[in-house]
């Protein structure tokens, strides 16, 4: 976590919008779309981690899987050092940025193959992009297992032998197997118990520090994101409403929302003093969204502003981004 | 802790045993503690320890594959000694409880309203209309908006978060002395977390309940917990007041855990790291069951099992080196935590 700034941009997300659309009836029209990302800007700097957090839906699970070309984006641009335009990449070219950008997903169950053996889910991307042949790849693999802290007896067993805290550890080896520059964490420590948590957010911050990677943390829990990110960015509803980095948002929140998001964790000592912004309601739906700012119906300073113009995403102070009208 | 005062329920050592095709599993081996009325007790462990099973025993809602061993008193009442027909009415009556996943926990071939007056009618003998208007009732009071239209709605009409205030409602409508939450706001939002714990303490001053809190979060404990539980493997490792354990744990596993978990309120380095997992309940290590974790593991641990001792007052803790333990706090005092 150094100064990240200088070391130039990695990638940079430009209006990438997403839209699932709902199809009915017989013929299967489009009736609507889910506007689960709705234009959304940010850069990524070298060597750093990004955090996005936001509620569920939100849409910052679909942010990263759309930047993986995971989805289609429905528009926008997102360019990646060395690539140009990712989500107007094909073939062998879309190929070989897959080798660059690497994912771990949320949940260690579901994320392996049940039927390959860790050895063969680990060696999968060294032989698909040809960076090492014969017993170089079994080096290799033993080599990424010690590494992310499994035993290399382990090599031949399948995940199910594994604990779910084990399996996220294959799941790191996998996505640094074949040397990526940039990894997309989606919820990768939520599904762990506590004591587990903090193994693998460790792991994650040493295997940063020896190859040298960038990620994308997108999380929940603030106080993950907090712990692990250099700049953060909230979402609601399809939209960044506030960008910073972390001290910045935890010290001097300037978006309602991030304010009432950070007054509701939780935190573990009795004595704190807990100056709290309920939020009334539910997270409106993404198929309608509300007009003007997303946020005005549960906005505690709402005004009829709010409701009729959409506040635009600006920088209001050094490298601190937030779209609200009411902040200056 | 109150010495004076009576509990209203009272575990003493409670056993759940497992009978599984691959051996016995000891789910909660001999855990003992004291709900006193109008308090709200924490238990916390991670997954596994054993604390929702505690809460199914006392409820009698296990498999036949269970055998439960031990007493469970609640206001002189030895709960297991209950015929089935007694229990039931002091199921979802005086002692009531509510579970992580709404959408699971609610039948979702009825309406809201008509869940809610199933308990209503069953225990307090009101006809269906009046049934009707106490959860309408019901349901204003735990903030769901629009009741009247919203007592014949599905659970798949609620969100989350109006799921989890139906249960509440639910769980309240027969003004119970204890409620049990597994667990309840885990499944939820950080906001609306807050939305649910907020209303259920205004529900707690109101109607004097005590509630057992049974949760993973130790924010959430430090948040409404007067008294804690600390669970590990199915013992309790540490027992004390709130404040004391945050301030002063003194067990391993509760300094570890309270170490491993990222903080917004303060600054830190790393996390600690508790190393291994939580071990197989079918193969528990001898002695001590935290040490094959534990740093401060001596020889000793690996041969007997420490006992819950009262190392000051109405502080429990299960170890024998709890010095080693307040050396290694003195050491990283000075970073605060470390």
């Amino acid at each position: 976590m150094t100064n990240q700034k200088d070391k130039g941009i990695l990638l940079e997300v430009k209006d990438m919008v997403k839209y699932f659309p709902i199809r009915a009836g017989v013929f299967k029209r489009v009736v609507a779309h889910v506007k689960a990302v709705d234009g959304i800007n940010f850069k990524v700097f070298k060597g750093e981690t990004f955090g996005l957090v936001g509620e569920s839906g939100c849409g910052k699970t679909t942010a990263g899987m759309t930047l993986m070309r995971l989805y289609q984006a429905t528009g926008g641009s997102v360019n990646f050092k060395g690539h140009g335009d990712l989500l107007q990449l094909k073939g062998t070219a879309l190929r070989n940025m897959r080798k660059d950008i690497q994912m771990i997903f949320q949940d260690p169950y579901s994320s392996l193959n049940p039927r390959m053996r860790v050895k063969n889910i680990i060696a999968e991307g060294i032989k698909t992009h040809n960076l090492a042949k014969g017993s170089e790849v079994n080096d290799k693999v033993a080599d990424l297992m010690t590494k992310v802290g499994l035993s290399v007896d382990h090599m031949y067993r399948f995940p199910h032998e594994f604990s779910g805290g084990q399996r996220q550890r294959i799941g790191v080896a996998r996505a640094l197997a074949v040397n990526p520059d940039l990894v997309v964490c989606d919820e990768a420590v939520s599904a762990l118990d506590v004591s587990i948590q903090a193994q693998v957010i460790n792991l994650l911050n040493d295997i940063q520090e020896e190859f040298g990677l960038t990620y994308i943390f997108i999380a929940h829990d603030l106080a993950v994101v907090k712990h692990i990110s250099d700049r953060i960015a909230v979402m609601y509803l399809g939209k960044i409403v506030e960008m910073t980095d972390k001290y910045s948002l935890f010290d001097n929140p300037m978006h309602p929302y991030t304010k009432a998001l950070i007054s509701a964790i939780p935190i573990p000592d009795p004595t704190h003093d807990k100056k709290r912004v309920i939020l009334e309601g539910d997270v409106p739906s993404p198929i309608n969204p509300p007009s003007g700012c997303r946020f005005h119906t549960r906005c505690p300073i709402a005004q009829d502003i709010c409701s009729k113009e959409e506040p635009l995403f600006e920088e209001k102070a050094d490298g601190h981004f937030v779209a609200c009208h009411f902040v200056k | 802790m109150n010495k004076d005062k009576k509990p209203l329920l009272e575990v003493k050592d409670l056993t759940t045993y497992f009978h599984t095709e691959d051996g016995l599993v000891k789910a909660v081996d001999g855990i003992s503690y004291e709900v006193f009325p109008g308090e709200t007790l924490g238990i916390v462990g991670e997954s596994g320890c054993g604390k929702s099973v505690n809460a199914l025993s006392i409820m009698r809602l296990l498999e036949s594959n269970a055998d439960v061993g031990g007493s469970i008193s609640f206001e002189g009442q030895s709960l297991p000694e209950l015929s089935e027909r007694q229990m039931r009415g002091i199921r979802g009556n005086d002692i009531a409880m509510i579970f992580q996943e709404p959408m699971t926990a609610l039948n979702p071939v009825f309406t809201v309203g008509d869940q809610i007056e199933e308990a209503v009618i069953l225990h307090q003998k009101k006809s269906r209309d009046e049934a009707h208007q106490m959860a309408i009732e019901m349901l204003r009071k735990v903030g769901i908006p629009e009741p009247t239209k919203r007592v014949d709605e599905y659970p798949h009409e609620l969100s989350g978060g109006m799921r989890q205030r139906a249960m509440i409602a639910m769980a309240l409508s027969c003004n119970p002395r204890v409620l049990i939450a597994d667990e309840p706001t885990t499944a939820l939002d950080v906001t609306i977390q807050a939305q649910i714990l907020e209303l259920m303490k205004s529900l707690q001053d109101e109607y004097g309940m005590s509630i057992v809190m049974i949760t993973h979060d130790l924010g959430v404990i430090a948040e409404v917990a007067d008294r804690v539980v600390v669970m590990y493997a199915g013992k309790v490792v540490e027992y004390t007041d709130a404040l004391t354990l945050f301030k002063n744990p003194k067990h391993p596993y509760t300094w570890g855990l309270l170490n491993a978990i990222p903080r917004l309120d303060i600054e830190q380095e790393s996390l600690y790291n508790i190393p291994g997992v939580v071990p197989d309940p079918l193969h528990f290590p001898k002695g001590c069951k935290f040490n094959t974790r534990c740093s401060f593991c001596g020889e000793k641990c690996k041969q007997e099992e420490p006992e819950l001792i009262e190392v000051e007052e109405n502080h429990f803790v299960r170890c024998f080196f709890i010095e080693k333990v307040e050396k290694e706090k003195a050491k990283t005092k000075a970073g605060e935590n470390l």
